[in-house]
């Protein structure tokens, strides 16, 4: 291979590497909080008997886990845009990813709640609990202790999927990227660079979802 | 035994591509060797290069890459790019050249070989009817776009941080397409584009009642064929090739096909400068 790595322009630019891979970090980490609220509500919902709340989970777990993250990414910033809905780009990246980390997380999270048997449930009522305790205090915890790995997986997913915002001109980390190789034509040092800071970032917060999980559901994961 | 037999192994592969790579005559030679020339053009930048209506590559590069080809009484084989692919086209030997608007800055001859200019662009503003732009100074009240990675992108925002503008009324956008369809579906105001595709789209009913605004200040455009910058052999003969394009009249038969004028004295007098 004939080509010569100059890794000083990479270090020059270093400022706007962490500036993209923080706007990364932020809109990853967000979506998944808020998908996890809304996938433990779809869970519930799949498996609920109200037809209504069931069938609106079943559409939305369907479209979400069936088609590209691309697509959905493009459609919540033009698709919309199409009928004079402007999104931000960093907000079109952000709906979209909740709604994609909603959708598979709330099937794992169905099979969590599905491993639980369901004689703790009575005996928790038994035992004088309100359906909302039952949830907080008996189960969720179980639930959560159980999916942990999956769960996580899907976190993964979602720090390495946002670099799709660079589709509709968002300044994370690929964005990023994209517009300090163009100034200096250094494609393979920034792209590696941007590698190695995204490994980084992943890292980081499968570290701290540890923490957090040890902490919360108590017991080892 | 696993295990040396392992070693030894990738020791072979890796020596293997190494012979491989050792082999590498000039890129001039490997061209009328294998007798085609995989020339790389943005196919998303009319009317320099874009798909006709049957779906083929056709415009200014796209002649452009034609005629080398026949000088070299080789194939021509264009590859379509985007802005981004330019470069690694290059490193990993998809293209053997990139007639593709690249704008010769000295940052990035650093990194690829560039011609002498074989076109100079201005930059403009393009803005949506009744947004009122006279000066480039009107763009710090309107929302801003211009494709990603793009020289005129660095102009604006270079411009504004200059005028302490902020980022905060820019988008980015894909693509020179995507710039225009968020101009057109009103998710920015104006935005930073070429004179040329400028008179292109305004030509389409979409676009025809939009404004052409004023030019981004003190700046051409000026743009290099790129290839290798190892390849110092190949570049001399393609420096050769853009004089040979004025001299035989090839500019001024893509310039009239392409943009419906004669091509303007100013131009071609830049180009025989070199500036």
């Amino acid at each position: 291979m004939d080509y010569e790595f100059h890794w000083n322009v990479v270090l020059n630019a270093w400022p706007q590497l962490l500036d993209g891979a923080f706007v990364t970090l932020h809109v990853s980490v967000l979506s998944m909080l808020v998908g996890i609220v809304i996938a433990i509500f779809l869970a519930l919902g799949k498996m609920s008997e109200y037809k209504a709340f069931s069938y609106f989970s079943n559409t939305w777990i369907e479209i979400a886990r069936n088609t590209p993250a691309l697509f959905q990414i493009y459609m919540a910033y033009f698709g919309l845009g199409a009928f004079g809905i402007h999104l931000s780009p960093y907000f079109a990246v952000f709906s979209a990813l909740v709604f994609i980390n909603a959708g598979y997380l709330a099937e794992t999270f169905r099979g969590g709640f599905m491993s639980i048997p369901k004689t703790q449930y009575s005996a928790s009522k038994s035992l004088g609990m309100n359906q909302f305790q039952v949830y907080r205090y008996v189960i969720l915890p179980q639930m959560f202790r159980r999916i942990h790995h999956p769960m996580t997986n899907q976190f993964v997913w979602s720090i390495l999927m946002s670099s799709l915002g660079i589709l509709v001109g968002m300044n994370e980390l690929s964005g990023e990227t994209q517009r300090l190789q163009s100034l200096s034509f250094r494609t393979l040092e920034f792209f590696i660079a941007a590698a190695v800071i995204y490994y980084l970032i992943t890292k980081f917060v499968l570290f701290v979802a540890n923490l957090v999980s040890k902490k919360l559901f108590k017991g080892d994961i | 035994m696993r295990i040396i037999k392992k070693i030894s192994m990738t020791i072979a592969a890796v020596a293997a591509v190494g012979l491989m790579t050792n082999a590498s005559a000039d890129k001039l030679d490997d061209i009328i060797k294998k007798n085609e020339l995989n020339c790389g053009v943005v196919l998303d930048f009319p009317p320099m290069g874009y798909f006709d209506k049957d779906n083929k590559p056709a415009g200014f590069d796209v002649d452009y890459c034609n005629d080398l080809a026949k000088a070299l009484g080789v194939k021509s084989n264009v590859l379509n790019l985007t802005w981004a692919d330019r470069i690694p086209s290059l490193v990993s030997g998809k293209t053997d050249v990139v007639i593709g608007s690249t704008s010769d800055t000295l940052e990035r001859a650093k990194s690829a070989g560039f011609t002498y200019p074989y076109f100079v662009f201005k930059f403009q503003v393009f803005s949506k009817p009744g947004t009122n732009i006279k000066t480039f100074d009107d763009l710090k009240n309107v929302k801003v776009g211009a494709p990603i990675g793009t020289t005129y992108e660095t102009e604006y925002l270079s411009y504004a941080k200059a005028k302490g503008w902020g980022k905060g009324n820019y988008t980015s956008f894909k693509s020179e397409n995507d710039a225009y369809l968020g101009l057109y579906q009103g998710k920015v105001d104006a935005i930073i584009t070429t004179n040329t595709n400028l008179a292109t789209k305004k030509q389409s009913k979409e676009f025809k009642d939009y404004v052409a605004g004023p030019f981004v200040p003190n700046y051409d455009d000026v743009v290099g064929i790129i290839t290798k910058r190892s390849e110092v052999a190949f570049i001399n003969y393609l420096n050769l090739f853009l004089v040979h394009q004025i001299r035989d009249g090839k500019l001024e038969a893509a310039y009239q096909k392409h943009f419906g004028t004669s091509a303007p004295e100013s131009l071609i007098q830049s180009l025989r400068d070199n500036k």
